[in-house]
């Protein structure tokens, strides 16, 4: 992957543990690209969970993972 | 002198550590969204300290072994969310027409029918005017924080074996999925005269629990005496008044959106505008005599709630009559923000 300023960079991947997901969207508040949403999948407990909408954006940052009040998102870089 | 020891926790988790921490020995639930932590925590530390925990076959079912194990004095909890409160109506008015205690949590979420899982408010007339069936009341404590989800928990079992009355924590899907630091307080549970209670009758005559009065002027008699207890529950009123001292206009609201407006007001302020806080605690008994004092320094109050109106007509009951009374509704399925609430607050000012 190459970002806008033309680094090359490996792609992050970002896991979600949907079971934990309350939908409150912090993560999608902090995260600097606008990359995540609330997406209209429903967890077992009936949240709508976050999910990454836009990965090639994704600089693997991280703050939604640090964001997250209920441990629900991993980054791998 | 070192600060004390905080924890972050979830609000749900807040209400079960509660509940432990003031001896509640016994906890019958199912499970329903969004309150499954509570059932989830006690599952695994009520019985570490010396605790039954129950999944039970359905609402009605939990209720009544809540019913069941209040009668014979111990303390008891159960908990679920407003379709499932609906369905236990039944059996707290059996607990309140037999007077055992018992608390009941109800992380209510929004209606009617199944309705949805975000916060509402829309189970206020349920909570303070009864509930199921018959001329009676339950004590309703109301939190908006995870402190006070701890907090009031504990001392809804003090209320509920003083009065030997069901007590209901009314908070919403909002105060029971955040999470804060709190202090987990040690909780020194007050102990009260249970002779009523069924212990086996050994070295005693036989008693009984019951709600059925048949013969002629019993159950006139009960019904007033319970009417008596629920004038003496006034003395448990709780409400918190925040920047009201020099205030043009005072917003009424509890739960979660007094939590939410609460910010909104600090907003108003740094704009000039004069504004203050009325929070109730309990909403039955509710504070009416504190608001009519505070209706009579300030003529203009704003009822903020999380449902079409419902508890501004107790503010309407409590309040002056001179004094004018808005309302700002928000039915369920979005969370109002705190600029949202400072906007609403402008048009009213």
């Amino acid at each position: 992957m190459v970002d806008e300023r033309g680094k090359v960079f490996l792609m992050p991947k970002l896991v979600f543990r949907e079971e934990r997901c309350k939908g409150c969207g912090l993560c999608v508040l902090a995260c600097p690209k606008k990359c995540l949403e609330i997406t209209k999948k429903l967890n077992n407990q009936g949240y709508p969970v976050a999910g990454l909408v836009d990965p090639d954006r994704c600089n693997g940052c991280a703050l939604c993972a640090e964001m997250c009040p209920d441990l629900v998102i991993e980054v791998w870089k | 002198m070192s600060s004390p020891k905080m924890e972050l926790v979830n609000g749900n988790e807040a209400i079960a550590r509660g509940a432990i921490a003031a001896g509640c020995k016994f906890y019958f639930g199912y499970p329903i969204t969004p309150q499954n932590e509570i059932p989830e925590y006690l599952s695994k530390h009520l019985p570490e300290v010396g605790g039954t925990f129950i999944q039970a076959e359905s609402e009605i079912a939990s209720v009544n072994m809540l019913l069941g194990a209040g009668a014979t004095g111990a303390r008891a909890m159960t908990s679920s969310s407003s379709p499932g409160i609906s369905l236990k109506q039944e059996g707290i008015s059996y607990l309140a027409g037999s007077e055992i205690p018992g608390v009941i949590v109800n992380m209510s979420r929004s209606g009617p029918g199944l309705g949805g899982i975000s916060p509402s408010q829309g189970d206020y007339f349920q909570a303070t005017r009864g509930g199921g069936h018959g001329d009676y009341r339950t004590l309703v404590l109301a939190p908006f924080s995870v402190q006070e989800n701890y907090d009031l928990t504990a001392l809804a079992f003090d209320l509920a074996d003083k009065y030997r009355n069901p007590v209901v924590i009314l908070a919403d899907a909002l105060l029971g999925q955040m999470k804060e630091p709190i202090i987990l307080r040690p909780v020194t549970p007050q102990s009260f005269d249970k002779s009523w209670a069924l212990t086996g009758a050994k070295g005693r005559p036989p008693q009984f629990l019951k709600s059925l009065y048949l013969n002629e002027g019993d159950l006139t008699r009960h019904n007033w005496k319970l009417f008596q207890k629920y004038q003496q529950m006034k003395a448990e009123i709780r409400f918190e008044t925040d920047l009201t001292d020099d205030a043009r206009m005072v917003v009424v609201a509890f739960g979660s959106v007094a939590r939410i407006i609460k910010t909104s007001i600090r907003m108003a302020r740094e704009e000039g505008m004069q504004v203050g806080l009325f929070r109730p605690i309990t909403l039955f008994p509710y504070p009416e005599e504190a608001l009519f004092r505070l209706s009579q320094k300030v003529d203009h109050f704003f009822v903020v709630e999380l449902n079409t109106g419902q508890m501004v007509e107790d503010v309407k009951l409590s309040v002056d009559k001179g004094a004018r009374v808005d309302f700002y509704g928000r039915p369920p399925g979005s969370i109002p923000t705190p600029d949202d609430l400072l906007e609403e607050i402008r048009k009213v000012y």
